[in-house]
């Protein structure tokens, strides 16, 4: 290829990218200004693209029902609960298959785990819903949701682990045991530490995937404990959608996410390439 | 040692139990996580795979009455229309929606890591790129929802005002509606494979591009010739993941269209959710469920053998 | 009383690695094992310290009885070929683990680390971490691990043999020189041979499923019991000359194929070999018994053959050549004062009353 044609093409795949860019700042865009606009300017025929007034009452409108920002605590309780109960048995199902993979079950156990995410959730969500009504926790408690999200949790956590363990020496622990550490303390003080930058990325994922979701909370839950996710559709007078608080509201309660993958993008980027190019 | 002689102690040897660990602990590490997935997933499993064969709907399932009707509910399901339909439609998906964000990712990974120089640029627009996987996915369908609106909807004016369109595109028609999922799917989740395309671009290794830039190669022959062959396996686990996704895609269809107008936007996991959900058809639901569940294993299995097939003949898995 | 006993081991996967191995350490005796890479040497340590289960067989140090012994509870202590260094952890921590782990108090980890340091001189390095320093200072630091643990036994595996020759020389020395190993059963694994007669004050040639041969350094280099063992120690190696012995009554001889290669047995070795007459060998040369004759010179009590250079190489302190001889490769080592060029006619004198005669089938030294 021609200098030319390699510089144009450059120019182009940049091009592409401002392109992309603007397609993903788009709607964010949308969301940020509908959220600040009067429900009446939401429903205008011909929609404005910049607020004519700026609503700045509509965030705090949203928290004037306290039961709102109970949503968001219920969803943090949920996506924590959940992020450390996956990560903790991720890792030791993790650390299994990676350093006794015969005895623990080989690779017919660790994919059948790993299929689990390949099932519609309405394979879950029915039998669940009748065995958690029979279970003192009941249905709609933070522990129903808390276990729910294990389903697809704790698969993605076990993988990951797995190849992050995978990943660590095993020569390391073996200087540990001469050195006089049982196998459970030169875990701690060489196989841990060495996991831990993966353990962050895994917890990440987890955190936000379970801090996301619907629709197993829309029919778990919904008295007693509100996410976020099923509180937001509520927003509505009457037949008609308030979009400026539900864009609001959604606003705020991406802030979590968006902070966690800026704080963690690091182990982010090197969790997934380890991740994915040793799995 | 010649091959005859083969010591006895050699002959009767067993797998002695490990010195380091005792033999019951790889079982209880993993045992505990296993039974906690057994009992969140297995018990489900089971429960579907029977009832699967039985007449369940929720009357039957309180009452306790229900009955063994053997096949009936997988004919219900591989004959009728609506499931044909809803194939179609993730076929459609899985063209324009999983690969398509996979291709997208991956050139935007590369573009990304190949053309941006600067660092706090390059982190800048990552960033920015992955804003939308950050949002719930019934959020991303709300927001397209009202984005999509056809009479007032940002877009319609947007391309009206860019002189795209003469007319306002009706977003939610019978043939268009599975359209504006897609579309929304795609914004909502490319940075996942592009995030995935990108770290694995990062821990390529670097002797390889120098040895390349001795020899002189650079541009387009470098990225043919290098760097996608080696990132054959990331690109196909970002594909996997998407892929597996699309058979259990439910939350965008349910908040965006409800599977029409007409049904014309159902995907089967939808169906199977309505079905068993909305409609009571327990029993149906769980044939579903167990041939959408088929379908995706088989697929991926023949996609990881084939993937193993292509890596094993490039000397790399 | 701490010495090594190992009765019996035995270990095999797909195959037999360690076939009834039997081995005595004393306390205070370096032992270095030198063999072919491969050949089992790592497992062999490995099963002593505990890493790997045996299949059959006894250790035991002084009088406790460790096979069944997980390795945290074993009095031994082992350098890792990779070093093993503990890369989030400092030089100091990596040495101090051991001690930690006996959870001793601080001020006498501090005085024990800082002793080790200085002994191996590496107290500078202290606060850095293992990435950061260089492959010398790692394999001491990993030295200074051992050490500092006290144990019963040392293994070292392959120390040095990532090192560059500078580095190699340095460590050799100190090898020599640290009084800890020398007080304390130490089993040392090279595949360098040069290495293993500088250090061991007993030499184990290790085969296949073994050790082929103990000795002193001495004894094994000059009465290799097999051809094996002669051909593993030695550079350039040992000339291996498929022959047989030939002759009638008092005279034997050795002739090699069909060449004119060939020369007399006499005395006492005659009377020794006498019984394989007729009898397939190979007949084992070192270099530095080939002597490249200079014109008009003789060589007394030797055996002159002619030939004619193949391959010359000057390598410094000597040089090394190849020859043609009726057919026969011989390696010969030479002064490095003259050079040789191709093709060009030599006198070999063989130095026969320091041949090996070793039987072609089972590679025996058929003089031992």
């Amino acid at each position: 290829m021609s200098e030319q044609g390699a510089r144009l093409v450059r120019i182009l795949l940049l091009m592409f990218l401002g392109l992309w860019l603007i397609l993903t700042l788009f709607p964010l865009y949308w969301q940020f200004i509908t959220a600040f606009k009067s429900a009446a300017e939401t429903n205008r025929t011909i929609p404005t693209f910049w607020p004519e007034v700026w609503h700045f009452e509509n965030l705090a409108s949203v928290f004037a029902e306290k039961s709102n920002f109970n949503a968001l605590v219920d969803s943090f309780i949920i996506a924590t609960g959940n992020t450390l109960a996956s990560l903790v048995l991720g890792t030791l199902a993790g650390y299994a298959f990676a350093r006794f993979p015969r005895q623990a079950g080989g690779e017919n156990l660790a994919f059948w785990i790993l299929s689990n995410r390949m099932f519609p959730p309405v394979a879950v969500l029915v039998p669940m819903f009748f065995l958690f009504d029979a279970m003192p926790w009941g249905t709609d408690s933070h522990l129903s949701l808390i276990i729910l999200y294990l389903v697809f949790n704790m698969p993605l956590a076990t993988w990951l682990m797995m190849v992050f363990f995978r990943d660590a020496p095993r020569e390391l622990e073996e200087a540990a045991y001469l050195d006089g550490y049982t196998p459970l303390r030169a875990f701690v003080k060489v196989t841990l530490p060495l996991v831990l930058p993966g353990m962050i990325s895994v917890a990440m994922l987890c955190w936000i995937f379970a801090w996301n979701e619907y629709l197993f909370a829309n029919l778990f839950v919904g008295t007693q404990v509100r996410t976020f996710t099923i509180v937001i559709p509520t927003f509505t007078h009457g037949s008609q959608t308030l979009w400026n608080l539900q864009m609001a509201f959604s606003m705020i309660a991406m802030l979590p996410p968006v902070a966690l993958f800026i704080l963690l993008r690091r182990y982010m980027v090197r969790g997934l390439s380890l991740g994915v190019v040793k799995g | 040692m010649s091959v005859a002689h083969v010591p006895d102690w050699f002959v009767h040897k067993k797998v002695r139990d490990n010195l380091i660990v005792a033999r019951w602990v790889p079982a209880a590490l993993v045992g505990l996580p296993v039974l906690v997935l057994f009992a969140i997933v297995v018990y489900p499993t089971v429960w579907m795979f029977y009832h699967a064969f039985q007449n369940t709907n929720m009357m039957r399932l309180f009452q306790g009455n229900w009955s063994f009707v053997g096949l009936d509910n997988f004919r219900t399901v591989l004959g009728s229309e609506r499931f044909g339909d809803s194939v179609l439609h993730l076929i459609q998906y899985l063209l324009f929606g999983c690969v398509l964000q996979v291709i997208l990712g991956t050139v935007l990974a590369l573009s990304l890591y190949e053309l941006v120089r600067k660092e706090w640029l390059r982190v800048l627009l990552l960033i920015v790129m992955v804003l939308p996987m950050m949002l719930p996915p019934s959020i991303v369908g709300v927001l397209w929802k009202f984005m999509l609106t056809p009479s007032n909807g940002a877009v319609n004016q947007a391309l009206l005002n860019l002189g795209l369109v003469r007319a306002h595109v009706e977003w939610f028609n019978a043939g268009v509606s599975l359209w504006a999922i897609i579309i929304a799917d795609v914004w909502n989740w490319t940075a996942l494979p592009m995030l995935i395309v990108y770290s694995g671009r990062v821990s390529l290794p670097p002797a390889v591009y120098e040895a390349a830039r001795v020899d002189g190669a650079k541009g387009w022959l470098v990225m043919r010739r290098i760097t996608l062959p080696m990132l054959k396996e990331v690109i196909a686990i970002a594909f996997i993941v998407r892929f597996m996704d699309a058979f259990k895609f439910v939350d965008l269809v349910y908040v965006m269209t409800s599977g029409g107008p007409a049904q014309s936007s159902e995907l089967p996991a939808y169906i199977a959710f309505q079905r068993g959900i909305r409609e009571f058809a327990i029993g149906e639901a769980a044939a579903y469920a167990i041939i959408i569940f088929a379908i995706s294993a088989i697929l991926i299995t023949l996609f990881l053998k084939y993937l193993k097939k292509v890596l094993k003949a490039q000397g790399i898995a | 009383m701490a010495r090594m006993q190992i009765e019996g081991l035995c270990k095999g996967w797909d195959f037999p690695v360690i076939d009834r191995l039997d081995l005595t350490v004393e306390e205070g005796e370096f032992f270095v094992i030198v063999g072919p890479s491969g050949i089992g040497k790592t497992t062999l340590l490995r099963l002593i310290a505990g890493l790997e289960t045996a299949n059959a067989g006894r250790i035991a140090i002084g009088d406790q009885d460790i096979t069944a012994l997980p390795p945290y509870k074993r009095p031994v202590a082992m350098t890792f070929e990779s070093y093993a260094l503990y890369p989030h952890l400092s030089v100091f921590e990596n040495i101090a683990s051991p001690l930690r782990a006996r959870r001793m108090d601080t001020a006498a980890i501090r005085a024990a680390v800082n002793e080790v340091a200085e002994l191996l001189r590496i107290e500078a390095l202290l606060d850095s971490r293992p990435g950061e320093i260089s492959g010398g200072q790692k394999q001491r630091t990993a030295l200074g691990r051992t050490l500092v643990a006290k144990p019963r036994v040392f293994l070292l595996d392959e120390p040095i043999s990532h090192l560059d020759a500078k580095i190699r020389h340095e460590l050799r020395q100190q090898f020599h020189s640290l009084e800890e190993l020398r007080r304390v059963a130490t089993l040392y694994v090279t595949h360098d041979y040069s290495e293993a007669l500088s250090l061991g004050d007993r030499i184990g040639v290790m085969g296949r499923g073994g050790l082929v041969q103990v000795g002193s350094a001495r004894e094994v280099f000059m009465r290799p019991r097999t051809l094996f063992v002669a051909e593993h120690l030695g550079q350039p190696a040992i000339n291996a000359v498929a022959a047989h012995i030939g002759g009638e009554g008092a005279d034997l001889h050795v002739r090699a194929g069909n060449s004119g290669f060939g020369f007399p047995i006499g005395g006492t070795r005659a009377a020794a070999l006498s019984g394989a007459r007729h009898a397939r060998v190979t007949v084992g040369i070192r270099p530095q018994h080939i002597k490249v004759l200079r014109n008009g010179e003789d060589a007394p009590g030797h055996h002159v053959i002619e030939g004619h250079v193949e391959i010359y190489e000057a390598l410094g302190a000597n040089g090394v050549l190849v020859a043609d001889a009726g057919g026969i490769s011989l390696t010969a080592l030479t002064s490095p004062e003259h050079a040789f060029a191709h093709g060009q006619p030599v006198r070999l004198a063989l130095r026969t009353d320091a041949v090996f005669y070793f039987d072609s089938e089972t590679g025996d030294n058929l003089l031992l």
